[in-house]
Order: C-alpha cells, then sequence, then structure tokens
C-alpha cells in the first residue's frame, strides 16, 4: 500500500478493521485535532483520528484546562469542538489531502445523537472509519457513562451499526472494575475493533488558592503515569475477544508500542507523546521496523499477540 | 541571572532568528524531563544576528531545570510559534507596558520598534529596583512597588499619565492578569490600539488540543495560536486569570 513498502525490508503495514494502513501507529483523539495543526505530520501516521465531534459545537470546560502531574497530565477539555456541520464543511476537506487513513471520532449526550453522527458521516468523503467515544456522560442512564455499562455500550454500538456502513472501532474506557464485559457486549454488537484506553478519572488541587487545579474540577490522566494500567487493559481485552485491538495509553517510544503489541494489540496510538516530542511516530515506526529485523520478523503484524505465556 | 529569579538563556539558530517576529515564544523542552514532561512556553525575549534570548523566572520545575543549563548545552526548542504584536503603522507614539518578567518579549518589540526609528515609551513596573532587568535603553517611566527605582506604585498609573500625554498612542502589554485587565480597561476608556500578549498552560502549542482557552468576548481563544498577542477588546476581562 505505502510507496515505500516495496522497498522496505520489514513491511509495516496492517489490515484492521477492514481498512489496510501504512503502518501500525495512529494519532490519538483529541490530540491532533483535525490533523493539519502539526504541519507535514499526519503523513507519518498510518491513520490519524479525530478530534471528538459531536451534533452541535461544544464551547468546552472552563480554563485551566490542562494540569501536569508526575509523567503525566490532567485534561479537562470538555469535548471542545466545531460540531458535525463545521467538521464536515470546513475540516474534512483538509483532512482529505493528508496521505494517512483519517477516522472520526464520534460522542453525544445520547443513543440517537451517536446515530445521527454516524449517519452523517456515513455519505461523507474522506472517511476511513469511525471511532465511537463512549466514556462521556450519558443523560440518558442518569449520569452512568455509556462506557461504563456493558447494555449502554452494547446499544450505542449497535445505534450505529445499523445506520453505516463504515469500519467501526468503539473507544473503551478504563474507569471500570472489568473491562472485559464491556469489550464483549460491544463486539456482540457489531463493533470491527477495539481502541483502549481512554483518559483514567483524576484530580489536583492548587492548595494555596484552595481550588481545584483544573476548571472543570476533575479531568482525565494521560502519559507516561498511565501505561502500566493501558497494557493491562489491553492484554486483557485483547484475549477476550476476537476483534482487533488498538492499544493506547502513555506510548512515547516504539519499546512501549512494542509492548502493546505483544499483549495483543493490532495496532498503536499516540497521544500526550506527540504534545512532548511531535517526532515520536516517526521514532516508533523506525523502532518498529529494527525489532522486526532484529527477531527476523518479515512484518511488524506478526508482533501482535506473540507475548509467550 | 538577570535579576533575583529572571534567567537570561542566549542560543543560536539561524531558522528561529530569521522568522521570529516580537510576542512569538517557543516550547521549549525542560532539559531534567524527569521532573517537567510537557515543554514550556517561553516567549522570544531578543533576536540579534543568530543570536536568540530569552529571559525566564523560575515558576516551578521545568523554569527551574532551564536554568541549571550550563553553557554549550543543545536545548531543544519548537517555533517559533503564535500570532506576533503588529506594529500599528502611522505617526503614533508606541508605549509599551511591561509588569515583572513581562519584560520579555517586550524586550524584542522594542528593538523592531526602535528599528524602524518610530517614537516609543517604555512603562515598566516591577516589584523593586533589583527586579529590573536590562532592555534596550528608550524613552521609559519605571514604577517599582517600594519606589526603590521611579515612581512608588503601579505601572498602569504611569501608563495612565504616558498616554495622557500622547493622545492617540498604540499599547503593547504584557505583564500580570490584573496589570493587562487595567491596562485594557484605561486604552479602551480612551479608545486606544491596546494588544496584550496572555499566558496560559500549554500541551501541544499548535491549536491542536484546546488545552490553552481563554474566554474572549465571543468563543474560546487559544493562547498558542489565536494569541499569545490579542486586541484587548477580545479578551473578556471578567474571568478567572487562566494560569
Ligand atoms: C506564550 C507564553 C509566553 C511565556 N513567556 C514567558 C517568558 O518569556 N518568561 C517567563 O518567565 N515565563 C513565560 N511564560 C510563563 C511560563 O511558561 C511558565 O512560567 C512556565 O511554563 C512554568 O513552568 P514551571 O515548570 O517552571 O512551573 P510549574 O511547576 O508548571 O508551575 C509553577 C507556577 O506557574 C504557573 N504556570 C504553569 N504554567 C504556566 C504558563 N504556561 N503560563 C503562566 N503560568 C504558568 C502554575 O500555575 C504555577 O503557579 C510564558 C507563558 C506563555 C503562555
Ligand atoms: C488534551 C487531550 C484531549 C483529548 N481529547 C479526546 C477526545 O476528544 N476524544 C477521545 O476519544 N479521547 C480524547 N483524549 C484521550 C486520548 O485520545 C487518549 O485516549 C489518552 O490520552 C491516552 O493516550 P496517551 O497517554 O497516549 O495520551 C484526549 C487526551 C488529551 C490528553
Ligand atoms: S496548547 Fe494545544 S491548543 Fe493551545
Amino acid at each position: 500500500m505505502s510507496p515505500a513498502a516495496g522497498k522496505r525490508p520489514v513491511d509495516l503495514s496492517v489490515s484492521l478493521a477492514g481498512i489496510r494502513l501504512k503502518n501500525p501507529v495512529i494519532a490519538a483523539s483529541g490530540t491532533f485535532g483535525y490533523g493539519t495543526e502539526y504541519d507535514g505530520l499526519a503523513a507519518e501516521f498510518g491513520a490519524v483520528i479525530t478530534k471528538t465531534v459531536t451534533l452541535a459545537s461544544r464551547p468546552g470546560n472552563a480554563p485551566p484546562r490542562l494540569c501536569e502531574t508526575a509523567s503525566g497530565m490532567l485534561n479537562s477539555i470538555g469535548l471542545a469542538n466545531v460540531g458535525i456541520d463545521a467538521f464536515i464543511s470546513g475540516k474534512l476537506p483538509a483532512l482529505a489531502g493528508l496521505d494517512t487513513a483519517v477516522i472520526a471520532n464520534i460522542a453525544g449526550d445520547r443513543t440517537d445523537e451517536y446515530a445521527a453522527l454516524a449517519r452523517r458521516l456515513d455519505s461523507a468523503p474522506g472517511i476511513a472509519a469511525l471511532e465511537v467515544n463512549i466514556s462521556c456522560p450519558n443523560v440518558n442512564q442518569g449520569g452512568s457513562a455509556f462506557g461504563a455499562d456493558p447494555a449502554a455500550a452494547a446499544a450505542v454500538t449497535a445505534a450505529v451499526r445499523r445506520v453505516t456502513g463504515l469500519p467501526l472501532i468503539v473507544k473503551l474506557t478504563p474507569n471500570v472494575s472489568d473491562i472485559i464485559p464491556v469489550a464483549r457486549a460491544v463486539e456482540a454488537a457489531g463493533a470491527d475493533a477495539l481502541s483502549l484506553i481512554n483518559t483514567l478519572f483524576g484530580m489536583r488541587i492548587d492548595i494555596e488558592r484552595r481550588r481545584p487545579a483544573l476548571g472543570g474540577v476533575t479531568g482525565g490522566l494521560s502519559g507516561p503515569a498511565i501505561l502500566p494500567v493501558a497494557l493491562y487493559h489491553v492484554h486483557r481485552a485483547a484475549r477476550a475477544v476476537s476483534i482487533p485491538v488498538i492499544g493506547l495509553g502513555g506510548i512515547s517510544s516504539a519499546c512501549d508500542a512494542i509492548e502493546f503489541m505483544l499483549a495483543g494489540a493490532a495496532a498503536v496510538q499516540i497521544g500526550t507523546a506527540t504534545f512532548v516530542e511531535p517526532g515520536t511516530v516517526r521514532a516508533v515506526t523506525a523502532g518498529l521496523e529494527a525489532y522486526c529485523l532484529r527477531h527476523g520478523l518479515a512484518r511488524a503484524s506478526s508482533i501482535t499477540g506473540r507475548l509467550l505465556a | 541571572m538577570a535579576g533575583p529569579d529572571a534567567w537570561l538563556l542566549a542560543f543560536r539558530s539561524a531558522a528561529v532568528a530569521r522568522s521570529a517576529a516580537p510576542g512569538q515564544f517557543l516550547l521549549v523542552r525542560p532539559p531534567d524531563c524527569s521532573r517537567a514532561m510537557l515543554r514550556r512556553p517561553i516567549s522570544i525575549s531578543d533576536v540579534s544576528g543568530d543570536r536568540v534570548e530569552l529571559l525566564f523566572r523560575v515558576a516551578g520545575a521545568g523554569t527551574r531545570s532551564l536554568a541549571g543549563l550550563t553553557p554549550g548545552r543543545v536545548i531543544d526548542i519548537i517555533g517559533p510559534l503564535g500570532s506576533p504584536f503588529d506594529i500599528v503603522p502611522g505617526p503614533v507614539r508606541h508605549i509599551a507596558v511591561a509588569g515583572g518578567i513581562g519584560i520579555a518579549p517586550l524586550r524584542f518589540l522594542l528593538r523592531r520598534i526602535r528599528a524602524r526609528r518610530l517614537p516609543v515609551t517604555l512603562c515598566y513596573g516591577c516589584r523593586t529596583k533589583r527586579e529590573l532587568v536590562p532592555h534596550c535603553a528608550v524613552d521609559r517611566i519605571v514604577a517599582t512597588d517600594n519606589g526603590s527605582c521611579g515612581i512608588r506604585g503601579l505601572v498602569t498609573t504611569a501608563l495612565s499619565r504616558a498616554v495622557d500625554s500622547h493622545p492617540g498612542a498604540a499599547v503593547y502589554a504584557c505583564g500580570p492578569w490584573p496589570m493587562l485587565r487595567e491596562t485594557a480597561r484605561i486604552c479602551a476608556e480612551r479608545g486606544l490600539s491596546c494588544q496584550v500578549s496572555l499566558e496560559s498552560r500549554m500541551a501541544c502549542g499548535v491549536g491542536a488540543c484546546q488545552g490553552c482557552a481563554v474566554k474572549g468576548t465571543g468563543s474560546y481563544l487559544t493562547v498558542c495560536k489565536d494569541g499569545p498577542v490579542f486586541d484587548a477588546r477580545t479578551v473578556d476581562w471578567d474571568q478567572e486569570p487562566p494560569t
């Protein structure tokens, strides 16, 4: 697929949920805007996942929205986004020219909002797949999250599945006592792949001002601090379902990415590490290639699930 | 060291020097990244030839590790980023208003204004004389909290006097939020052009994460991409200071 594939000693391409990616390294939703903000970087990724889009635009939470923590960061962006109309008319055209697969991430407050978004994107040009973000509050369910309840997670997945033929990736939250029932419910409802993990709930306090450090009071923890938690969930989920799992959470090097792939991930996403070093994607693809050469593997996809028990 | 808490970091970069405009910033990777992971935004404080200067105050782990850099080390930067000050055309007096370390981006602005031989005044407020840091010599009014240098009191008092003796002046400000808010008010009252450089915590620095948002009079504005320099009339001055 990729122009360089023929010349490479190692084939980095992967097939996932019916789409072919030139490499298994994907930009995580919310950390890569609408694909064009990091000049020229999108083409380095196998795919780019856009910021969560909702039906109506959302302004986002009150500042401060960021707070660094030990080996990580908290964010309370609050799904600030342009809304589906402006996404399709204003953002998609530029995304189409990026020389990477474009995956649109969607979220709603109710099941029917997810379906409405999927219907709109189904007919929009240039989208390779949908990533369904089910870790935001569910007003139907009295404030719990779709992603924390297997039945609600399955209902959203099924509603989206009914209205679109696009490959469906469902993004799971780690804020559950057991991820397996949610993973299985989503698979049964028609998901083609899973992404995990989204951020962990977290909080810091400014003790001098006696205020929460974040305007949104609580936030989502990301970065190297969450890697072991993410790997734990990916390892378990990959064994519990037969659809591909995309691993993310704290990945900042090829070694980190290889751990996720050995644990069963078919591909990985990079989020926070891009902020710290935009070239992380390049280092990860180069390191994957070197690892394959060192281990005599012709293709990166054969790393997936090779963990010895 | 450029004062009790202020550090001057100079390095060579032809690429930065060539494209930098006053008001733009760099995202600097703290050299001891075990204590500070994210890059820190620091204004470009001066450029001459291919020498670039940063002027910063130690605020926490990230800036402390920058202050620990020894000569000859390589620093990891991204930029120049953000939208710069716009030097107002026409025969007006330019007034720069600096509060504390807010002098940092204004040093570069003053250099560019002087290079165009435009009339300029600096109103520079600090807690004490010891905190004043070097800048290009221009017509200036200094204000210190204790009167150890210049007038005793707030820099915005100095600004009021300056704008009253220079009707139609263009104002450029960087400093603590209350100073910027008062500067914006003084200028709005007199119908003067006022550009402010704002601060906010950042992650991406390129408009991708929405993490640095501040409230504008309409929607949220990103400090990294829409700013850091804003027309003061577009900022909602009633919000909590964003940092
Ligand atoms: C566009 C821009 C330009 C800047 N230019 C300069 C400059 O030229 N010189 C300079 O000394 N400082 C500048 N700052 C502020 C500087 O970025 C912060 O002081 C620095 O990020 C603090 O990092 P730290 O790890 O040392 O402190 P931390 O431990 O992260 O924080 C210490 C304290 O500083 C506050 N803080 C954290 N991040 C920021 C931030 N981004 N802006 C303001 N306060 C913050 C925190 O709330 C806390 O109270 C600029 C900020 C912006 C947004
Ligand atoms: C600033 C920021 C914004 C995010 N926004 C979204 C979002 O809109 N939708 C989403 O599904 N995940 C979002 N995430 C979560 C990331 O996609 C990712 O799941 C998480 O950060 C863990 O990966 P990382 O440690 O590599 O960053 C966001 C993360 C960050 C740091
Ligand atoms: S720091 Fe990411 S949008 Fe400004």
